[in-house]
């Protein structure tokens, strides 16, 4: 528990001086961004487009966030700093513990920081504190699912360095999937505005199902169908990557 | 008592690459055991082995009474280790380095600062402490590297290389901070590449090649392996060199060296060989800088008993 602590408060410490910053100013840049590009341009029917546009928003942030965490986790299986936790008297995956706490506290400030802009620009929570709550919580499940998974890639590219990209590579690289599941997603835009031959995939692909989850959580009514892909596909993830990611902290062993 | 035992340790990578073969040796508690080779002789995965962090491929190793592969957990919690880097997060201070490792071993908060603090004293670094370690120097990585290393002052500690790239002084720190280690009652096991270090730090020197040990004693052990000595003979005038080596010609290993203007004999009869070539160079009436009985330096010793393998 002690060890846990350190080493939480040890990331921390660290993200005080480079990442928080950005961890909560990012969220607010980003929802002006999307908010004054594409307001007038985007037909959402009867939703106003800040309450329509927070939730890609959030999800975008989150897999921001993620990506940091790929350089953290490198760092901590790095050379002797790697060799000296693991020579310690504390379980292997307490370190990884430690850097996922602090993706929650990111994921959390974030959160916080995007819903305090919609605010000024008229987004609501309609749906009440208990929605509310299922909003934070399904954010948080997709931050700790994608935190599992860059965590896992950032030791697994530390560990076979030799072989591949550095941990800087690879989180640049991995931010092409990320921004073309945002692009083609309805987060941004509803599925008519994208060509026919691409609706199976906008409609159903884990963003659009999630986004459409969170707005329904702020409007105070969710599709049953759609409440279930979203969660099937946050906590599908966070299981395959959860095993994935203790895993490949094991084998640094 | 015994605090580390090596029996048949081996260690094969990638199935053909032999770092390790036959391995055994072991460390009575509070001795200094020195690791002694050149680069890729095997030192260091030696030390990943005891360290728990690579699995021998054939062989037992002990430390602290724990067998390595079976209890990995308890060798850990019985252990300091200080690689060849600084094993340092280099985004926080030395201070707060020293309070993250001291936790990490279980102290609470406030006595893990207590314990930093006073690290911190022992190994004058007031100056600094509160600086980020990626502002510091190769040196005073280093300190603060080894002070978190003794956070907790563990039973046995392995030092990788301890003083590699250290200058002069800090390294003569390194070298009292390892002998009143040893006089507290903490095993220790050092790698080095220099002989000096080894002679004057241990109480007993494995030398590897090549992933094999060729010699295992103390230090007069192996210089006594390699030969008792030699005589050595200096002329005041380099011209008169090759009189002298004439004059010895004859004797067991005659060598002269014009670039050091010696002339060496071998002397296994120690000091009746300095007798026989100080008559023989008298009689010529040369005038001598200097004449001594010398015994093998380390480096000597090390040459010696490393070629001794390669050649065969």
């Amino acid at each position: 528990m002690t060890a846990l602590a350190a080493l939480t408060e040890r990331v921390m410490r660290v993200a005080m001086r480079d990442d928080l910053p950005f961890a909560v100013l990012s969220p607010p840049v980003s929802f002006l961004v999307f908010n004054f590009m594409l307001n007038n341009v985007i037909d959402t029917g009867g939703m106003s487009y800040p309450q329509y546009v927070l939730p890609v928003v959030i999800v975008q942030v989150i897999f921001l966030g993620a990506l940091t965490t790929v350089d953290r986790a490198a760092r901590d299986v790095r050379d002797d700093f790697g060799d000296r936790l693991r020579t310690l008297p504390i379980s292997t995956v307490t370190p990884m513990i430690a850097r996922m706490l602090y993706c929650l506290f990111r994921g959390t400030l974030g959160l916080l920081a995007a819903i305090a802009a919609g605010y000024v620009f008229g987004f609501r929570m309609f749906g009440g504190f208990g929605y509310a709550v299922a909003f934070a919580a399904l954010t948080l499940t997709l931050t700790l699912a994608l935190s599992l998974a860059a965590d896992a890639a950032g030791v697994l590219a530390e560990v076979s360095r030799s072989k591949t990209a550095s941990s800087g590579g690879l989180s640049q690289l991995l931010l092409v999937p990320q921004m073309l599941l945002v692009m083609l997603s309805t987060g941004m835009a509803p599925v008519d505005s994208f060509p026919d031959w691409l609706h199976p995939f906008v409609r159903n692909q884990p963003i659009s199902q999630v986004t459409q989850t969170l707005r329904g959580f702020s409007a105070g009514h969710v599709v049953v169908s759609n409440l279930a892909a979203s969660l099937a596909w946050c906590l599908g993830l966070l299981m395959v990557f959860g095993v994935i990611a203790v895993r490949v902290q094991r084998r640094t062993q | 008592m015994i605090v580390i035992e090596l029996d048949g340790v081996a260690k094969t990578f990638d199935g053909a690459i032999h770092a390790l073969q036959d391995v055994s040796f072991f460390v009575p508690t509070g001795s200094i055991c020195a690791l002694l080779g050149h680069n890729g002789a095997g030192k260091t995965t030696a030390i990943k082995i005891l360290s728990t962090l690579l699995q021998p491929t054939a062989g037992h190793a002990v430390v602290a009474g724990y067998d390595v592969v079976r209890e990995p957990a308890r060798v850990r919690a019985s252990l300091g280790s200080i690689g060849q880097l600084a094993a340092l997060d280099l985004e926080l201070t030395g201070r707060e380095n020293l309070v993250l490792f001291g936790r990490l071993r279980g102290l609470r908060r406030k006595h893990a600062r207590l314990r930093a603090d006073a690290l911190i004293q022992q190994f004058d670094m007031s100056h600094a402490a509160d600086r980020p370690v990626r502002n510091y120097s190769g040196g005073m990585r280093r300190r603060i590297d080894i002070a978190a290393g003794l956070v907790v002052l563990p039973k046995v500690l392995f030092l990788d290389e301890p003083t590699t790239g250290l200058d002069p002084r800090s390294r003569r720190d390194v070298w009292d901070l390892v002998s009143s280690l040893s006089t507290q009652g903490v095993t220790i096991l050092l790698t080095t590449q220099y002989l000096e270090e080894a002679d004057l730090l241990s109480d007993s020197i494995v030398v590897l090649n090549n992933g094999r040990i060729v010699a295992n004693g103390t230090a007069e052990d192996l210089k006594r392996r390699v030969g008792l000595g030699y005589c050595s003979v200096s002329p005041v005038n380099p011209a008169d060199l090759a009189t002298v080596f004439a004059a010895v010609a004859d004797l067991d290993g005659a060598e002269a060296d014009y670039e050091a203007n010696t002339v060496s004999v071998r002397s296994p009869d120690g000091v009746a060989t300095l007798g026989e070539v100080f008559r023989r160079v008298d009689r010529l009436g040369v005038e001598l800088a200097d004449i001594a009985l010398r015994k093998p330096s380390l480096d000597e010793a090390f040459l010696h008993l490393t070629g001794e393998v390669t050649t065969t």
